[in-house]
């Protein structure tokens, strides 16, 4: 597809829905359905997190004797004081492990992966096409196959246990380069690029001022996948680090479940811990959905 | 084109420039961390492990394809691979087909608030998958689940349902996900084309089916392809799984059989499983594509 | 698409690999003591010591305070299984493990086969320390051969049976003292709608612990190599043992360590739990409701008059191959799971029972627990402790055996064959294991 549909995209994706298609009266029947529909659905993808809510607000006993839907005597200040004095606040130092590596993780992985995607849609170079596919096949591999030898390699510079270990593996995002390739050629026009040249711009600083500005909505698309992929990810810090104060939320959460036999009264901390630990992405995502509703769309297209 | 001024560098060598300024840092930091871990695997897959007596230390030799020969004999190996499969074949259809349904109905005029719906299906994407197995490790629970009712007449944790389990919490974080690049691939497509068979009288479904559905292809091919590679590489869900019930053995999933190769610790054999795991997504992945393409191909 | 020629990908990665054949393996062998030598540092040292032991920094601070000069730092993981031992793994073949780290008994064989222990015995006093510990624990640290100490014991699970005084006695059920009256007792607790025990698909250590008890064991090794017997003599006794109750429905089957399998406790479904001194506190806090009703006796025999125990977990501190600071970190590991004051601060975080012999008399343990109807609870798991069969002996890939095993369990415990057939299958698997990893395997 062309530029236009790409451009389309983010004008259309600020008009109400409602609007769309002409907004013709269909039948009651058709409406009813499909506000059904969407109500089923949104009770499926709606009460785990619901239940969770819920379950942070209660004492160790109203957890599995009461209503699990529903509150019991509201213990969730309790819980969190319990939280937060646990060995010296460190889940607090957890959370902003997390908020940094993923925060500045995907900033930077943003910022090389479009660099990357805008050369290769713009440039042609011989091997384009292979360097591209093997970017690609990137994400073919399986995460237990380059822990170790990741491992190996850090060793091998006296990394391991270290910030680095965790955020320079986080800067690859495979993914990232496919689509801001992809949005690249859609939404950046070459007459765009050649004016610039013409204006005696050079070729970096064309990208940073004019193709970025266009690029936007995929670049914070990016962010949000690689933000949410490093969040997520605790396979790799299980494997680098040893310091319990470098560890991000996720491992720390891992390794409090694990203790859950040694120590019961932790299960109660690995609850209300989950639910921290997934505010900070819906807050994040509710922040930006205006840029990655748009940037998402390019993804489908050619 | 080219019309390079005197005294500045030809175009060529500025396009040699940028390109190396646009390029280096994600080349650098992919060889470091993607091609060379792989090659080091690859490499690690092809030696075998020589040892004397009860502790004699181990000694690394080269052992040509001795650990691939081993990884085809694997039966569990390959049963983990045989789950993984059948888990796609079910769970990938189903999730990207209520992404599609979702979707349509987001982008038809028949649902109002389509803004908080379509948060309300994606909220789940911000849940970790060890995060989100764990919640529903509870709701499934006989005792413990909001729906005891339903769970103990039913056992979701048994060896004959646990697979469809996982398959509900990797659906329930993924469709919203999905239906969001669907929905997205939807609102690309121009409104004119709409108007002309309205103006023949086609309804929604009509136009869902015979318009939205085929320009959209290209959207759920994507994360149809997406949806693959995540289940050959399924590991965090059924990992906390078996924290709740024991019918996730250690070799459930191809990844699951690999983690518990290596803490043997049977380093090389867990590299070749490696490598024929990725090789498997490859060539899975990649008749996919080829299949869509044909069908698709005008 | 653009993905269409993704086919070239394969070829790059190849090709890739083969051109870096030459990374090397990573270093192995650093010098250490090797049993002959071991000589304290020059000028002040810093220790790692990596462990999952909630609290254990509490214990270090002591040791950093009386000794400035070796100053230990913690680092801690989820734990061995969860993680920690293949961390251990990697990093012992990256040539930078830590100096000290927590190992269970069970996977001790483990670390050694792979080569990841320093032989402490030379170290001022540690031969020496081998007075100070429970039998059994100091015979799974040098695995019996002379003038080598490959780590020192920290804590231990002895086992005994916990059960619901107040419902035997209202039942009018005698308390069983042999595995005969335990069924029989089974049987009875059926008919008042509850289940004697529960049978743990995923507990192979405590079934071990079990066989361990009866006079079984599952490996051995010489100089020639290691004989697998997990299907024959006690092994097989106490299989079909289990088995039995398993059939008649005399044991419930909830996964163990989950919200039902608490439950099932707290609501009185479940009457004993034949399990380690650390399940103490796990009955405790799952069971809260049940406070004041629970009694501890020795585990039921099988032979009546006899007093055999079995262990279940207990942990030791070694120091890794290639620690730069043998000798101070043998220090450490003696100091920490012999001082008094470390034991109790351990003991306070984490629960942990001491593997010294004095342990056993701290005043913590000196008193009656009020969960416990007030019953001086672990004068029985002293007693139980002397009880262990020093000759156990684990394998040398414990995680792979007990995975593969509790497979088979779970299987058995669906409607799949018989807990017999599971440990054949786990022993098959383990020879195959073992042989996967040139570990020599007699037959």
């Amino acid at each position: 597809m062309t530029a236009t549909t790409a451009s389309r995209a983010s004008r259309t994706a600020r008009r109400p829905a409602p609007a769309r298609n002409g907004g013709i009266r269909e039948s009651a029947v058709s409406r009813t359905i499909a506000m059904a529909v969407m109500v089923v659905a949104t009770l499926y993808f709606l009460t785990p997190i619901w239940w969770l809510l819920v379950a942070s607000t209660k004492t160790r006993a109203d957890f599995t004797t009461t209503a699990p839907l529903w509150f019991a005597d509201f213990a969730l200040f309790d819980n969190l004081a319990a939280l937060f004095d646990y060995r010296n606040a460190v889940f607090l130092r957890w959370l902003a492990n997390s908020a940094l590596y993923a925060g500045v993780g995907a900033l930077f992985a943003t910022l090389i992966a479009a660099m990357a995607g805008y050369a290769i849609a713009k440039y042609s170079f011989r091997g384009r096409e292979t360097l591209f596919n093997v970017i690609l096949g990137g994400v073919l591999v399986p995460a237990t196959a380059l822990a170790l030898p990741l491992f190996l390699l850090f060793s091998q510079i006296g990394a391991t246990n270290t910030i680095w270990a965790v955020f320079l593996p986080s800067l690859v995002s495979p993914f990232g380069v496919y689509l801001s390739r992809i949005y690249a050629a859609a939404s950046v026009p070459d007459e765009i690029i050649e004016a610039a040249r013409i204006d005696g711009a050079g070729e970096v600083r064309t990208f940073f001022t004019v193709a970025t500005r266009m690029m936007a909505p995929a670049l914070v698309t990016i962010f949000l996948f690689q933000f949410v992929a490093i969040w997520n990810n605790f396979f790799l810090p299980l494997i680098m680090l040893r310091d319990e104060s470098l560890f991000p939320v996720t491992l720390g959460l891992y390794v409090w479940n694990t203790q859950v036999s040694q120590i019961p009264d932790i299960r109660a901390l690995v609850i209300i811990g989950s639910l921290l630990s997934i505010i900070p992405l819906i807050i994040t995502f509710l922040g930006l959905q205006r840029f990655w509703q748009s940037g998402l769309a390019s993804g489908g297209l050619k | 084109m080219a019309r390079d001024t005197a005294g500045r560098p030809s175009r060529a060598v500025r396009h040699r420039a940028a390109l190396a300024v646009f390029l280096v840092p994600f080349g650098a930091l992919f060889t470091l961390f993607y091609v060379i871990p792989i090659g080091y695997a690859v490499y690690q897959s092809l030696l075998t492990v020589e040892r004397e007596g009860t502790f004699g230390p181990a000694v690394q030799v080269f052992g040509g394809l001795t650990q691939y020969i081993a990884v085809f004999q694997n039966e569990l190996f390959w049963n983990s691979i045989g789950r993984v499969l059948l888990f796609g074949v079910v769970q990938v259809p189903i999730m990207l087909g209520l992404a599609l349904i979702l979707a349509l109905l987001l982008d038809s005029p028949l649902v109002r608030g389509s803004r908080f719906f379509r948060l309300a299906f994606f909220a789940p994407y911000a849940v970790p998958s060890v995060i989100a197995a764990i919640m529903w490790g509870f709701l499934y629970s006989p005792n413990l689940s909001p729906f005891t009712g339903v769970t103990q007449a039913v056992d979701f944790l048994s060896a004959d349902a646990v697979l469809w389990s996982i398959a509900n919490v990797v659906t329930w974080v993924y469709v919203g996900y999905n239906m969001l690049i669907i929905y997205s691939a939807l609102l690309a497509i121009p409104q004119e084309l709409y108007e002309a068979a309205r103006l023949d009288g086609a309804g929604q479904l009509r136009i869902a089916l015979s318009i939205k559905i085929p320009l959209v292809v290209p959207a759920l091919v994507l994360t149809g392809i997406f949806s693959i590679i995540g289940t050959l590489q399924l590991l965090a869900e059924p990992q906390v799984f078996q924290s709740f019930t024991s019918a996730v053995t250690s070799t459930f999933t191809p990844n699951l059989t690999i983690y518990s190769t290596a803490s043997v610790p049977n380093i090389s054999l867990a590299a070749a499983m490696s490598v024929v795991l990725a090789l498997a997504t490859f060539v899975l992945s990649f008749t996919v594509l080829k299949l869509t393409q044909r069908r698709t191909a005008r | 698409m653009a993905i269409s020629s993704v086919a070239r990908v394969g070829a790059m990665a190849a090709l890739t690999a083969l051109a870096l054949t030459a990374c090397s393996t990573g270093g192995t062998d650093a010098p250490g003591a090797s049993g002959g030598d071991c000589a304290p540092s020059d000028g002040p040292v810093t220790l790692t010591f990596t462990s999952w032991l909630p609290g254990v920094e509490e214990a270090v601070a002591i040791w950093n305070e009386e000794n400035p000069d070796i100053q230990v730092e913690v680092q801690t993981g989820p734990n061995g299984n969860g993680g920690t031992y293949q961390n251990f793994f990697n990093q012992l073949e990256a040539g930078n493990a830590p100096d000290l780290g927590q190992i269970e008994f069970d996977a001790m064989p483990n670390f050694r086969v792979q080569d990841g222990l320093e032989n402490i015995a030379a170290c001022e006093g540690i031969l020496e320390a081998e007075s100070q510990f429970v039998d059994w624990t100091w015979s799974q640290v040098t695995f019996g051969e002379e003038d080598a100490v490959y780590a020192i014991p920290q804590d231990t699970g002895p086992m005994a049976m916990f059960y619901r005084a107040d419902l035997f006695e209202a039942a009018g059920i005698a308390v069983p003292t042999t595995w005969e009256e335990y069924e029989a007792a089974a049987r009875q607790i059926r008919e008042e709608g509850g289940y004697i025990n529960n049978f743990s698909q995923s507990d192979i250590n405590a079934f071990a612990g079990l066989v361990w008890q009866a006079g079984g064991e599952w490996f051995s090794n010489d100089a020639d190599g290691w004989t697998v017997d997990m299907t024959v003599g006690e092994s097989a006794q106490v299989a079909e043992y289990w088995q039995r109750m398993i059939e008649d429905d005399l044991v419930a089957k909830y996964p163990p360590w989950t919200d039902e399998w608490n439950a099932a406790y707290n609501s009185g479904e479940l009457w004993t739990w034949v399990s380690a001194v650390w399940g103490a506190n796990t009955i405790a806090s799952g069971a809260p409701d049940t406070a004041g009703n629970w009694a501890v006796a020795p585990m039921p025999q099988w032979e009546a008059g006899a007093s055999a125990a079995g262990n279940w977990g207990g942990s030791t501190t070694a120091v890794l191959k290639g620690s730069d600071h043998p000798y101070e970190a043998a220090q450490f590991a003696l100091w920490l799971n012999t001082d008094a004051d470390a034991l109790t601060a351990m003991n306070r975080t984490a629960n942990i029972y001491p593997a010294t012999i004095e342990g056993a008399d701290l005043p913590v343990f000196d008193e009656g627990v009020e969960f416990y109807g007030g019953q001086k609870i672990y004068e029985v798991f002293a007693e139980a402790g002397d009880n262990v069969d020093p000759d156990f002996t684990w394998g040398p890939t414990m995680t792979q055996v007990y995975n593969d095993v509790a497979d088979g369990f779970s299987g058995v415990l669906a409607g799949n064959g018989t807990l017999l057939d599971a440990l054949a299958a786990g022993q098959e698997s383990t020879i195959a294991a073992l042989e996967a990893a040139s570990i020599p395997v007699k037959e």
